[in-house]
């Protein structure tokens, strides 16, 4: 019982949240200066045809008409139509959102397989000081190294010694996977450069703090072997906070792959939802924004089921994180 | 929750007398202040090597930004020689696509970017605390209702938020540390209630609450020293986001007004010339990983210090 | 993410973007040049096709911005020049431009002009669409009609045209109310296309989103803002063309990624707009840059409407106009690939000469003396410019310059829709300056139409128009070509600066990257539409397989 309250709560707020971010897209995309119809036409533009096109997509009508409107529709599962390509919004969402969704992937797993390790190696080694200034100065320069400082400079030697790697020329997995995969590396590795350090910083900092737990010195007097003692004390237990914290890595990439996608230019979401905040592209706007906070919601809530799994004390009542 | 003791800050019964003077009187209330002071002092005399060589590097760069004030260098803005000159004697650092000497951008740029930083970062830490502590001490409604909010922001990706809040103001300074401000709130929000949240209730607030003292009084008294350290972490955390950013904006075109430079825009301008001028864009790329890491070693420092372990944040 | 990737704005003034092309010296039917002219000298030329290479294969293109906007794909509609360029791959139109300006035929084998208001078309016979019907002279009747009920931008460059009629199936008679030079030059560019009309007309085809000409190309495939594929129309009339089965375009708005592609071979025909692009390009091996100079060109709008603007006095203007350095613009902001420009296009046959102008002068203390009549020393105003290269880099030297005459220039750099709503959104337009850029086109007369603002309405948020001024406009567009034309366009050039509502400053370079190694390509020196892919149908691949 107190768990299905929990899990109402937790979608209440959930679409508390969604409404409350559409509703912000929507009114910042209405504060900018520069409408669609009198803006993208260009000066050229007959007042005539600014009216037609107005009409065309309702932007006569009050912003709150519109913005019911586009409720309305969008709980219907219509996401409306790009004024620019005038296709579906949900259709290139949708032919995007895997080019991101892989991105994001491909950065997360190689933090989980190279950062964790790191981490847990780090903090093993680390004298009881808390010290290893050498191991904090090199993961604190991961986090340090911006995506678009990094990428310009991956960008250019890429481009310039052919080392085997493409800088663009995004092909889906499906239609090559090769040609995929030699596209995608460089922005994945550009992009996990973050959050392999972030995942070892935290995980290095969860294992020592699981080190001076009594339970692991008592194992340790128990005379059970390191490995076990690695496997089922110390991993189990600092696990934790780690998989919070990829939850919300993910969620990071999600945004930081905008960047990316920009720079090696690849056709995922981040590109085409800051594009269309230039185009006033409303619907393309309102769209993105809210798919990017629904998967962050989702990823909280994932974050939450594993992190119930793993350790069923704490489960549901991790008070105080999001959501 | 704060790495400050209660015991450092509140009187805890010590102050005797007749009344049930539970909390301090005023002369030992500054003299709790001043012992706060020292506290602090010696807690950065006492960071490790790694953070005092961070601290350095910042202070560099903040000398290196007050030279530009003096125009240290020359004038950013003069097109003082040839195009895209590679550096030497005359321009030490190199020229730039107008033929405007590198290094007094890079002293404007750096100027531009910690300035536009930090005051964007003292705002998100007054609005934070003060949205923090009375959601996390008074809770209810009002936690609920800050919370609300502060999830709301946290959902939309920072690079989005930023762009959104810079296509609505207006490119520029102003939109830039609007867009620090929102992106960094959430965060600091959170952690700042949570702490707030355990101070509440710890024994001397229950009997200062108790003994009558009003709210702002309990608030600021009692509350925010406990939860000090948690602002100065995520604060000084929160600086390197802010730079982040401020380069993030000006790398997209959002970011401050020609011909004022910022660590953000020369990358940006210096990007398209990584082959031939790679100085362009190494330079200004150095010192901003530079400044980032500085601030995130100093705030690993300080959180070593001023807070437990659990309470650490993502850039 | 941008940030860069801009177009221009819209406007005639389009795109940032550059180059290229190929063409030849194949067929000759609409070349004026004799193949036998050795390649790469050929004069007007910057690049000559090998028409030796074998035909097929397909080429790479990558360019910055896609075509189609809020207006779709209608090129009668298009106000783009990056739409133009993509456009122009599929749809033709009765007259072209050559490689020095000169007409020369298309859809249209020749002209008569019985008297200076009457134009007869003979039209091809063997034109298709590439639904495979024959074109007829319905069809330019219908498409000329259609523009000029359009009512678009093109619609007033088109002139007095009071009737167009198909005398046979193969002859168009176009009827003029007065003489207007420049209908030719206006009947070449993509907005005058011939479309299917009969299509349209019966409803199968909705040319906002979906394109039929009778180009070298038909459209595969298309993903707004990533990508274009066009397959070669088997029909096309002209013999040996295109020289490629397909042309992959990608739309790629960083200018370091269209660079690194090139470089690594994944494209083989780039368009730039980095004026340093040819000097960072200039290593790299098997890379060629080439820079078409345009008639395109830079002005200045100084708001007299406005009554908060300092441009409301005509002196403060003049001052202006007089103290910006040009040449400082053209050397140091484009890298000494542009050139300072009067009101007609620098560059173009009949264009006056720049030298001769109040600007050209530089006579900083005239300036002051201006300045300090009008009351206004230590003027300070705010320069509204939008973010695509080379744009900030001309502000700021505007900047500098006028920092001698102790004018203090604040830029406002804004993403283009934001610029576009402060300078167009409302009349009067609430700044005090502004920067953008025209398309020259291809004759000196047209582009000077917009500086009367009573027939160019878009202008009115932000100048009026002077009675000298549209009549010395109206007299360079309907004289004839010869000394009288000349000296009304000296007249014109002075009259502009003298007026000072609009500044014209420099021409805008356009900058092409191609492999030599994997196609050879035909590109003329100059371009009036902003099409470098004009003479892409005349490229040929190295390696075709």
């Amino acid at each position: 019982m107190r768990l299905f309250l929990w899990w109402l709560r937790r979608a209440v707020s959930a679409v508390a949240t969604l409404a409350g971010v559409s509703i912000l897209v929507f009114l910042a995309l209405r504060a900018m200066p520069g409408g669609f119809a009198e803006t993208i036409l260009g000066p050229f533009a007959s007042a005539e045809q600014q009216r037609e096109l107005a009409e065309r997509y309702g932007l006569d009508d009050s912003a709150f008409v519109q913005y019911w409107r586009w409720l309305q529709a969008a709980i219907g599962g219509d996401f409306g139509t790009s004024m620019i390509s005038r296709e579906p919004v949900a259709s290139e969402l949708g032919a995007r959102l895997p080019v991101t969704g892989q991105l994001a992937v491909m950065a997360v797993l190689t933090a989980l397989f190279i950062g964790v390790p790191l981490g847990v190696l780090t903090a093993l080694r680390a004298r009881p000081d808390g010290g290893g200034a050498l191991g904090r100065l090199v993961s604190g320069l991961g986090v340090s190294l911006p995506e678009f400082v990094l990428g310009s400079i991956v960008v250019f030697v890429f481009s310039r010694y052919a080392l085997g790697l493409s800088v663009g020329g995004y092909v889906p997995f499906a239609d090559d996977p090769a040609g995929n995969l030699t596209a995608m590396i460089l922005p994945a590795a550009v992009l996990s450069v973050f959050a392999i350090s972030a995942t070892a910083r935290t995980t290095r900092d969860a294992v020592l703090n699981v080190l001076v737990e009594p339970y692991v010195t008592a194992a340790v007097a128990r005379g059970e072997s390191p490995a076990f003692i690695i496997r089922h004390h110390i991993l189990r237990n600092a696990a934790t906070p780690v998989v919070v914290l990829l939850s919300t890595i993910t969620a990071y990439l999600l945004g930081g792959a905008i960047i990316v996608e920009y720079l090696f230019n690849l056709p995922g979401i981040g590109s085409y939802v800051v594009q269309a905040v230039g185009r006033r592209d409303y619907a393309v706007v309102q769209a993105g924004v809210l798919l990017a906070a629904t998967v962050f919601i989702a990823l909280n809530v994932i974050a939450d089921l594993v992190v119930g799994l793993i350790d069923p004390r704490l489960g549901v009542t991790a008070e105080g994180r999001s959501m | 929750m704060s790495g400050a003791r209660p015991g450092d800050v509140s009187g805890d019964g010590t102050s005797g007398g007749g009344a049930p003077a539970t909390y301090p009187s005023t002369s030992e209330e500054r003299r709790g202040v001043r012992m706060r002071i020292a506290h602090l002092t010696g807690w950065l005399r006492r960071l490790d090597w790694l953070s005092r060589c961070g601290l350095f590097c910042l202070l560099v760069l903040v000398l290196a930004a007050l030279g530009s004030m003096v125009n240290l260098g020359g004038d950013p803005a003069e097109i003082a020689g040839g195009r895209l000159q590679p550096p030497g004697p005359d321009h030490w650092l190199g020229t730039d696509n107008l033929g405007r000497s590198l290094l007094p951008r890079l002293l404007e740029g750096i100027g531009v970017t910690l300035l536009l930083s930090s005051i964007a970062v003292l705002v998100t830490a007054v609005l934070s605390t003060a949205l923090g502590i009375v959601a996390g001490y008074l809770g209810g409604m009002v936690n609920n209702l800050v919370m609300r909010v502060v999830e709301l922001l946290y959902a939309f990706p920072s690079i989005v938020l930023a762009i959104l809040v810079a296509a609505v103001v207006g490119p520029g300074r102003p939109a830039a540390m609007a867009a620090i401000v929102l992106v960094t709130i959430p965060l600091m929000t959170r952690l700042v209630r949570t702490a707030s949240t355990s101070v509440a209730q710890r024994d001397y607030v229950t009997s200062a609450v108790v003994s009558g003292v009003r709210l702002p009084r309990i608030l600021i008294r009692h509350v925010l020293p406990n939860v000090a350290g948690t602002i100065a972490v995520q604060g000084t955390y929160a600086l390197s986001v802010g730079i982040l950013v401020e380069g993030g904006l000006s790398f997209l075109g959002f970011g401050v007004q020609p011909p004022q430079a910022s660590l953000g825009v020369l990358i940006q301008e210096g990007g398209v010339y990584m082959v031939a001028a790679p100085w362009l864009i190494i330079t200004p790329g150095v010192v901003l990983i530079l400044a980032i890491l500085s601030i995130n070693v100093v705030g690993d420092g300080l959180r070593d210090r001023l807070e437990p372990r659990e309470t650490r944040s993502l850039r | 993410m941008r940030h860069t990737n801009r177009t221009g704005l819209s406007i005639a003034c389009g795109v940032t973007a550059a180059v290229l092309i190929t063409a030849g010296c194949s067929g000759g039917d609409t070349s004026t040049d004799d193949t036998s002219t050795p390649a790469e000298s050929e004069p007007g030329y910057l690049a000559v096709a090998d028409s030796s290479l074998p035909a097929g294969g397909e080429l790479d293109v990558q360019t910055h911005i896609d075509a189609s906007v809020a207006t779709g794909l209608d090129p009668q509609l298009a106000d783009l020049a990056a739409a133009w360029q993509l456009m122009s791959l599929v749809y033709e139109t009765l007259v072209t431009v050559g490689p020095e300006f000169e007409i020369e035929p298309a859809l249209a084998e020749s002209w008569d002009m019985p008297d200076d208001t009457t134009y007869v078309f003979h039209l091809r016979d063997d034109v298709q669409f590439s639904n495979g019907r024959a074109m007829t002279a319905d069809d330019v009747v219908g498409s000329l009609e259609r523009q000029l009920e359009l009512g678009s931008v093109w619609t007033g460059q088109l002139g007095p045209v009071e009737s167009v009629t198909a005398v046979d199936e193969h002859t168009v008679e176009v009827a003029l109310a007065e003489p207007y030079t420049p209908f030719l030059a206006a009947l070449a560019n993509v907005p005058a296309s011939i479309l299917p009309m009969r299509e349209i007309e019966d409803g199968t085809l909705n040319p906002e989103t979906e394109m039929l000409g009778t180009g070298p190309f038909v459209v595969a495939d298309h993903r707004q803002d990533v990508s274009w594929r066009f397959e070669r129309n088997d029909d096309y009339w002209k013999q040996d063309e295109p020289g490629v089965d397909a042309v992959n375009v990608q739309i790629v708005p960083q200018e370091a990624a269209r660079i690194a592609a090139l470089q690594d071979g994944s494209a083989s025909l780039v368009t730039l707009g980095n004026v340093d692009s040819p000097a960072l390009l200039q290593g790299a091996s098997d890379v060629s840059v080439l820079t078409q100079a345009n008639t395109d060109f830079y002005y200045l709008m100084l708001n007299s409407q406005w009554e908060e603007s300092p441009f409301t006095d005509p002196r403060v203007r003049q001052a202006v106009n007089m103290a910006i350095d040009r040449a400082q613009i053209a050397d140091v902001a484009l890298a000494g690939l542009g050139h300072p420009t009067g009101v007609t296009p620098a560059g173009l046959p009949g264009a006056c000469e720049p030298g001769d102008l109040p600007s050209g002068m530089a006579d900083l203390d005239a300036a002051r003396e201006l300045l300090a009549e009008a009351g206004a020393e230590n003027l300070t105003f705010e320069l509204a410019i939008f973010s695509t290269d080379p744009a900030p880099a001309v502000a700021q030297v505007i900047q500098q310059s006028l920092e001698e005459i102790g004018v203090t220039v604040e830029i406002e750099q804004l993403e283009e829709t934001s610029w576009n709503g402060k300078v167009y959104g409302e009349a009067p337009g609430r700044f005090d300056a502004a920067l953008s850029w025209f398309a020259g086109y291809a004759d000196p007369g047209m582009v000077t139409k917009w500086w009367n603002p009573d027939a160019a309405g878009f202008n009115l948020g932000f100048m009026e128009s002077d009675a000298e001024l549209t009549g010395l406009i109206d007299t360079v567009n309907s004289v004839p070509q010869g000394p009288e034309r000349d000296a009304a366009i000296t007249d014109l050039c002075a009259a502009v600066e003298d007026d000072a509502q609009m500044v014209p400053l420099v021409t805008r370079p356009s900058m092409v990257g191609y492999r030599a190694d994997a196609v050879s390509v035909s590109l003329h020196a100059d371009e009036g539409y902003g099409n470098p892919l004009r003479l892409l149908s005349e490229a040929r691949m190295v390696r075709a397989e």
